[in-house]
């Protein structure tokens, strides 16, 4: 039988690295976590405050505009928003690195998501501005 | 390729043997676009597992097939196999246990393929160089095991026997080819819980990357596929609380420990 | 066929044959763990699309009390209503399991995590059972 010359060393030997040459700590996972907590504590709050202690379940424009002219209502939506927007758009995040695409492409990903994070809350607090100020 | 074998030959033949059982065996060559299964009507016994069966097939139905095996008792870690959509050592699996008529047999998922039931498990290792893995623990050893004349101590191997079914197991390593997966990540938690030389601080930097312990979704299923009570998933898990405190602690400006 | 063949082809390695999605959804096989991952993910998914849902159709609230109050005459239809139920299931389940992804996440209750998950399955269980008792008597 030939002998044989072993394995092509530098393939068993590969080493493997997470992202590219550098480990990169993440914050990530840590707000996902955090977020979670207070979208937990807030959504519950909205719902009962929009839902379940409404006549019908549902207000109508008159109600609406009362309820948000309670300046502590308006600062617990907004912060509603903001941090379940940062929660959905942080595990939208997770699916999509689940594919383990580029460090270059995960960078891109987070970037663009910041930017439409930034968005939507810029949206809402538009919305509540104008419907505060309905005459 | 559909075949039966002649019950009069079966070596496996024990008093209570004759239990008729269809074993679908997923084929597939190098070239091959896609594998088939084929189809073998064998008579088993109630102890017969089944590395005892494939082997028997091969043996007396059809020897092209390719599997690979060595110990026969879970220790090698080299007959792994998804039976029934369900990572198994194949060595200690026994086919009337499965409770189904027909038993399929796969090669575990999310490695190269070889050749019908073996992997390329380069991949696989190629995870651990990293690490820097040790072979040997020092905790847990069982103080008052009697030893033989001339035996001065005893070694305790670590758990893992790189079977690659956590590997197959994870949904994450099913579409992720980036994440380090259970295996090594269990592998740096031992490094880091015993440096034995190695330096736990480079191991910890290494993991605490987003394709390292924060992949992880808590599926567990790498921890309930393991043959060998790693525990894989709560070895991430305690990464993850190692690189959060020690964030934490940088964070409230500690000194490093 | 030479040793050094079959060392080759090994060492070159083609590429790993993963499963990809299927290794997610797939339900063949799976255990609790792996339906709770399958299940945070769809309830997540679910929810963010509703989140860009409910953000647009609130953009009627900047129409005037027309706009809006013709929403809310149908937002009672029961079609609606059985949408909030589900909706409802789905907050409730991501939510709970969350728990548990979180503590178990930080390394605390590992042990313990398929007690605690089935723990906070009976309790999201009832809440939906009130809950969508309410939507439907009520709203």
């Amino acid at each position: 039988m030939a002998q044989s010359e072993g394995p092509t060393p530098g393939r068993i030997g590969t080493t493997w690295t997470p992202s590219g040459e550098v480990a990169r700590p993440t914050w990530g996972w840590i707000l996902q976590a955090v977020s979670g907590a207070l979208v937990l504590v807030l959504v519950t709050l909205h719902m009962i405050a929009n839902h379940f202690v409404v006549a019908g379940g549902l207000r109508d424009f008159a109600d609406v505009v009362a309820y948000l002219s309670d300046p502590v209502v308006v600062v617990l939506e907004v912060c509603f928003l903001v941090v379940v927007t940062w929660h959905g758009l942080l595990g939208l995040r997770a699916v999509l690195f689940d594919f383990g695409f580029s460090p270059r492409a995960e960078t891109a990903i987070t970037r663009v998501f910041a930017v439409l994070g930034v968005a939507i809350v810029a949206y809402g607090l538009w919305l509540t501005w104008t419907i505060t100020s309905y005459h | 390729m559909n075949a039966s074998a002649d019950p009069a030959y079966d070596t496996h033949a024990t008093a209570d043997t004759g239990h008729p059982i269809r074993l679908r065996v997923f084929r597939c060559r190098a070239g091959d676009r896609s594998g088939h299964f084929d189809e073998f009507r064998i008579e088993v016994a109630p102890d017969t597992t089944v590395l005892d069966a494939l082997v028997a097939i091969r043996t007396r139905l059809d020897p092209t097939l390719v599997l690979r095996h060595s110990c026969f008792h879970a220790s090698c870690g080299t007959c792994g196999m998804r039976v029934n959509d369900r990572e198994v050592m194949a060595c200690v699996t026994k086919v009337l246990e499965l409770g189904t008529p027909t038993v399929k047999v796969e090669p575990i998922a999310n490695q190269a393929l070889l050749g019908d039931l073996a992997t390329d498990m380069v991949d696989f290792y190629a995870r651990f160089n990293a690490i820097g893995r040790s072979l040997m623990r020092e905790s847990e050893w069982l103080p008052d095991a009697s030893r033989p004349a001339g035996v001065e101590s005893y070694n305790r191997f670590e758990s893992c026997i790189e079977c690659g079914l956590c590997l197959s197991a994870c949904p994450v390593v099913a579409s992720d080819p980036r994440y380090l997966g259970p295996a090594a990540l269990a592998a740096a938690e031992r490094a880091i819980d015993e440096p034995r030389g190695l330096d736990p601080g480079a191991v910890l930097a290494l993991i605490d990357d987003p394709q390292g312990a924060w992949r992880c979704h808590a599926a567990f299923e790498c921890s309930e596929a393991c043959p060998s009570a790693v525990d894989p998933a709560g070895a991430i898990m305690a990464l993850r609380r190692r690189a959060a405190s020690g964030r934490l602690r940088s964070l409230l400006g500690g000194r490093h420990a | 066929m030479s040793e050094q063949s079959v060392v080759k082809r090994g060492t070159e390695g083609a590429s790993p044959r993963r499963r990809g999605i299927a290794g997610w959804g797939d339900p063949r096989g799976r255990r609790l763990g792996g339906w709770a991952f399958i299940l945070n993910r769809l309830t997540g998914l679910g929810v963010l699309a509703y989140l860009f849902l409910h953000l647009i159709v609130l953009s009627l609230l900047a129409r005037g009390p027309s706009a809006w109050d013709g929403f809310v005459s149908i937002a009672a239809s029961p079609l609606f209503l059985c949408f909030d139920v589900v909706l409802i299931f789905g907050l409730l389940f991501h939510g709970l399991n969350g728990i548990r992804v979180t503590l178990v996440g930080f390394g605390l209750v590992v042990d313990r995590q398929r007690a605690m998950f089935v723990a906070l399955m009976i309790i999201g269980a009832i809440a939906l059972v009130v809950a969508a008792i309410h939507i439907f008597t009520v709203g």
